[in-house]
């Protein structure tokens, strides 16, 4: 199960990555037929869905490094019995909130699949199609908030709490922005 | 209810939510759904999925990911160490000597780099030995590594600038040009102080200069070549107007990558790491804006903002008194939360009321992006002082004094951006024609 999960987390992030990569591709490649005189039909719009798509797969993945950001300053200062129940707290708020958030994606993307809405733009697909990704990101980051959520109050430390305090230490701050 | 009375509500909520602890963009989707849930008609599931997709599937928010990957990349390239090369030769003749390629040399990453810790610590890891083994004292070398990696900000390209630029709807390529000279003259101050230091402490400087010809000099210049050329063909291509800032950033990690390929850094491994490290880094700020962008939707229905702002004009204080105001307000926020925060949390509230004081809104872009880089240097949350701290192994209180005097010319430099701020908008008037208004 463990396995499967954290499997599932990185999976996500690289396909992240890929989409990342991608916009790279897709403006070198826009630019170098503009060049030749060539129109890439629709470029804006793919490049916009994989800047999308890029955010939203890696929120779990993110999320699990300790790498969104939050306010530590009060909460870090709590002695450790106070400190872990406040950690209970927020990451409490953070399953309902993220469960919101996937609630009212999925439910968005489900009217525009029933109701068959074309994208506006150059490319006319469905508009579910690139919409997905915030679904299926939505999804990923439920998932790894509930996991984290159920290792925190089964005793012990969740996966972006020991990221976190590596950061503070600062072995990797250049990833910070 | 009145809106003052709801925008206290709002804010007393945004305030228990950040203070426990709560993820930054879940706290701004909570207040908003709070805020439209009771105080207005509109269903808040509906805004939320608009303000996520809309604020992310943007064309123009692209060029982030981009620029975020490519100082990835030139991270973990060998481009410290040429820097270094090329400019020790060059800075030896000026009260101070090395310590002004701490100044430089991030004045230089800044310009393909648009981060501040990214910039810190890239110049610093080479930097930093380099000057202790030589005898330059410790505590200006970090004060001015901390103050002047904060470049990577002010000095085109800078993440900061595109998610302001994207939160205040003006043009990225304007904040860009803006950031110039206000660049310029933060580098002229931060070297300015570090000669009058030298000056005035004659003994804190090794007097040993290595002995070169002019013909080594010359040659050991030649390590900034490739490093110019990116800036060259980047900031060329942008300004120019043969690309969009988007598609420059594509050309960008294409010349990153080429760098890091020539000087022997690119294995698969080092791009791997570059890449993951991009991807969550552009994650971050990308769930932040989806979530100010949803707090911004529930603002403007609930009409707080043009109720300050009208507060702001009847209420009939100096321009002045306003900006000194904010100004006050952002560096008491940059001590508790981070820049990219700092510009969204605000933003929606702060610009029409900025707006209806009559300023223009790319010169509050550089204000506010000056006041961002101090918020990387003062504690207890600053991630300068997070780098140096690791990489000197002192604490975050030492290297925080060690920057006082270099935040100190920041706020010079903020004082004189506000008494001349042509120093920000001439450039991009000029360029790309002047705003409308």
């Amino acid at each position: 199960m463990r396995r499967t999960l954290d499997f599932l987390y990185v999976a996500s992030g690289v396909l992240a990555a890929i989409c990342l990569s991608s916009i790279a591709v897709v403006m070198l490649l826009q630019a170098g037929m503009r060049e030749v005189g060539l129109l890439f039909r629709g470029a804006d719009d793919i490049v916009a869905w994989l800047c999308a798509a890029s955010a939203f797969l890696a929120l779990g993945y993110t999320f699990r490094h300790g790498e969104l950001v939050r306010v530590g300053l009060l909460i870090d200062r709590l002695p450790p019995a106070g400190r872990r129940r406040a950690e209970m707290i927020a990451l409490g708020a953070a399953v309902l909130v993220v469960g919101y958030i996937l609630w009212a994606a999925a439910n968005f993307v489900y009217e525009s699949w029933k109701f068959n809405e074309i994208a506006q733009g150059l490319i006319q697909i469905p508009i579910w199609i690139p919409q997905m990704s915030f679904v299926l990101g939505a999804l990923i980051f439920f998932v790894a908030v509930l996991d984290e959520f159920v290792v925190l109050i089964t005793g012990g430390t969740p996966a972006y709490r020991r990221a976190e305090a590596l950061h503070r230490s600062g072995v990797d701050a250049n990833e910070a922005p | 209810m009145t809106t003052i009375t709801v925008a206290i509500i709002l804010f007393v909520l945004l305030l228990v939510l950040l203070a426990g602890g709560l993820w930054i963009a879940m706290a701004m989707s909570v207040v908003a759904w709070f805020g439209l849930q009771f105080f207005t008609t509109s269903p808040p599931e509906v805004n939320l999925f608009q303000s996520y997709w809309g604020s992310s599937a943007s064309w123009t928010l692209a060029a982030l990911p981009m620029f975020v990957w490519m100082g990835e990349i030139l991270f973990r390239t060998r481009l410290s160490e040429e820097m270094f090369k090329g400019l020790s030769p060059w800075l030896g003749w000026l009260p101070g000597r090395l310590m002004h390629v701490n100044i430089f040399g991030c004045a230089i990453f800044a310009a393909v780099c648009g981060s501040s810790a990214a910039t810190c610590a890239t110049i610093g890891k080479v930097a930093l030995p380099e000057l202790s083994k030589r005898g330059y004292d410790e505590r200006t070398s970090l004060g001015s590594l901390c103050g002047a990696g904060t470049l990577g900000l002010l000095i085109p390209p800078s993440i900061i600038m595109i998610v302001y630029a994207v939160a205040a709807e003006v043009s990225i390529l304007k904040m860009f040009l803006a950031g110039v000279f206000p660049g310029v003259l933060l580098v002229s101050l931060f070297s300015g102080y570090i000669i009058v230091w030298a000056l005035l402490n004659p003994g804190k400087t090794p007097t040993a200069v290595e002995p070169m010809s002019f013909g080594e000099r010359v040659r050991r210049a030649r390590n900034l070549i490739p490093c110019l050329v990116l800036i060259g063909f980047v900031m060329g291509v942008m300004f120019t107007g043969v690309a969009t800032a988007t598609e420059a950033a594509a050309f960008g990690v294409l010349g990153a990558l080429a760098i890091a390929w020539w000087s022997g850094s690119l294995t698969r491994a080092s791009f791997a790491t570059s890449l993951m490290g991009a991807t969550r880094l552009s994650c971050m700020i990308l769930f932040i804006l989806a979530g100010a962008s949803m707090l911004s939707a529930c603002m403007a229905f609930t009409g707080i903002p043009r109720a300050l702002a009208e507060w702001v004009s009847a209420a009939q204080f100096s321009p002045y008194a306003l900006i000194m105001v904010l100004a006050i307000i952002y560096l008491l926020l940059g001590m508790a939360i981070d820049g990219i925060s700092m510009i969204v949390l605000t933003t929606s509230i702060v610009l029409p009321m900025i707006d209806a004081a009559g300023f223009d809104l790319i010169w509050f872009g550089i204000f506010i992006v000056l006041l961002v880089e101090i918020a990387q240097i003062t504690p207890p949350v600053g991630f300068n002082l997070f780098v140096l701290q690791t990489m000197a192994k002192r604490e975050a209180n030492y290297v925080a004094r060690a920057a006082i005097p270099f935040f100190i010319m920041m706020l010079l430099a903020i004082l004189v951006v506000s008494a001349f701020p042509q120093i920000a908008t001439w450039l991009p008037d000029a360029v790309l024609g002047a705003t409308k208004k």
